[in-house]
């Protein structure tokens, strides 16, 4: 197939199908309804870890969860989730809550919707981590 | 010899047939309320993917087509271009991506090329074209080599190469149960291939076939899905990006940060890159064998079931 055809072809069916799914509200609508969610989801990355507590953000996109030798992060992505330990993590303060940027270049940010009071716990225990 | 041979570009021809299929899978999951899952940014990450990996055919298929001509002029044989000839390529070139798919599985050089296509979570026809951009740089060219000097002519190979992905479209949905059962013993088919995706530890490191599901048969390593055990796509550390860059880049930059590592033999830096995934110098990480053992010691009445046999 010719390239002039072939490539429109590609970036608006691209372009059609991503519109589609938008205005089909399938764009990130996975939400973590409970810490037994959040603790579930931590379960499914890392099977043989034993997840002790999970403490849900504000917007119940992510989790802080403890474990009896670790902390990490359990966040929504897309209609699923990830995990990843927040140790070696580098954590700030924003706006909006706090900010996780990961040294893992297959994971490399998170944004974390806090408000008060459930901020300062979780500043609490990312620095304990 | 037959040097000049043409055939179509079967998977350019075919992506108006994959964009009016991936719209009636949509439209069928949406009605039924069943059948799959689609989210925005993974089908567009997917479908980036498959459209980087069409650019960079035509960038870097120079290569692999250099190489067979090469060959292709070393060979004192020709078997032309008959249809049996090209059916029996179509067949030989599937036992071919076979060995070259479970090569991809454990082979980490490979895996680097290969992962991206199991990076979804999900598994729709958008998976489908999730395609690697970085195919060339594992060298699997070769594999092909003894198909093009028995006298295959390069572009019949890869014509078949063509129809060979084009079967494998159709075979990434969950809106098909199960095939016949006379299809599901031959043919590779959207049962066999989820269970290929799974990240559950069952399901790792099987059913590489490409068409035919007797490759893995024969070889030892097909495994049915269950009814009982639905399977977990993605990666057993799934990606938190969807920037398609660092999808189709991570696990070589992974294996250059391992291979790069302090304090390391030489043996231990080349085996960072071709041992399979998982592998690390101090048996820290956790690679298939590992979690299939520790699935077995949390649920010892597994033993000897498919996937732990």
């Amino acid at each position: 197939m010719p390239l002039h055809i072939l490539g429109p072809m590609v970036v608006i069916g691209i372009i059609g199908i991503a519109v589609l799914l938008h205005l089909m509200g399938r764009t990130a609508p996975r939400t973590l309804t409970n810490e037994t969610d959040a603790l579930a989801a931590w379960k499914r990355a890392f099977p043989n870890s034993v997840p002790v507590s999970a403490l849900l953000s504000n917007d119940r996109k992510a989790a802080l969860v403890t474990t009896h030798n670790n902390t990490g992060l359990v966040w929504c992505f897309g209609d699923d989730t990830v995990a990843r330990g927040i140790k070696r993590a580098a954590v700030r303060e924003t706006s909006k809550g706090l900010s996780f940027d990961m040294p893992d270049f297959a994971a490399p940010h998170v944004d974390v919707v806090l408000r008060e009071p459930n901020l300062s716990t979780w500043k609490t225990l990312v620095n304990d981590a | 010899m037959t040097d000049q041979l043409s055939y179509p570009d079967v998977t350019n021809l075919a992506v108006p047939f994959f964009i009016a299929a991936i719209l009636i899978e949509l439209l069928w999951i949406s009605i039924k309320g069943r059948g799959g899952r689609y989210e925005t940014k993974d089908a567009v990450t997917s479908l980036v993917m498959g459209a980087g990996s069409v650019v960079s055919g035509i960038l870097l298929g120079f290569i692999a087509w250099g190489f067979f001509m090469v060959l292709w002029k070393a060979t004192p044989l020709d078997l032309g271009s008959s249809w049996w000839i090209i059916a029996l390529c179509f067949v030989l070139d599937d036992l071919r991506y076979y060995w070259v798919h479970r090569f991809g599985h454990r082979i980490r050089w490979v895996w680097a090329a290969h992962v991206n296509h199991h990076s979804s979570q999900h598994y729709n026809l958008t998976t489908a074209l999730r395609q690697t951009w970085t195919g060339t740089f594992t060298f699997m060219m070769i594999v092909r080599a003894p198909l093009i000097l028995l006298g295959f002519h390069p572009a019949i190979v890869l014509f078949c190469g063509g129809l060979n992905l084009i079967y494998q479209f159709w075979i990434h949905t969950e809106a098909i149960g199960k095939m016949p059962r006379w299809f599901e013993a031959i043919m590779n088919t959207p049962s066999h291939h989820r269970v290929h995706h799974g990240r559950n530890p069952r399901y790792l490191d099987c059913n590489y076939a490409g068409v035919f599901i007797i490759w893995d048969k024969m070889f030892g390593t097909f495994v049915p899905e269950l009814d009982r055990e639905r399977v977990d796509y993605g990666l057993v550390h799934n990606l938190g990006t969807f920037n398609p860059l660092r999808v189709a880049f991570h696990e070589w930059l992974a294996i250059f940060k391992d291979m790069a590592r302090p304090g390391l033999t030489l043996r231990e830096r080349l085996l960072y890159a071709v041992a399979p995934p998982g592998w690390s110098h101090d048996g820290k990480r956790v690679n298939a064998e590992k979690m299939k053992a520790a699935h077995l010691k949390q649920h010892p009445e597994d033993k000897g079931t498919p996937g732990f046999s």
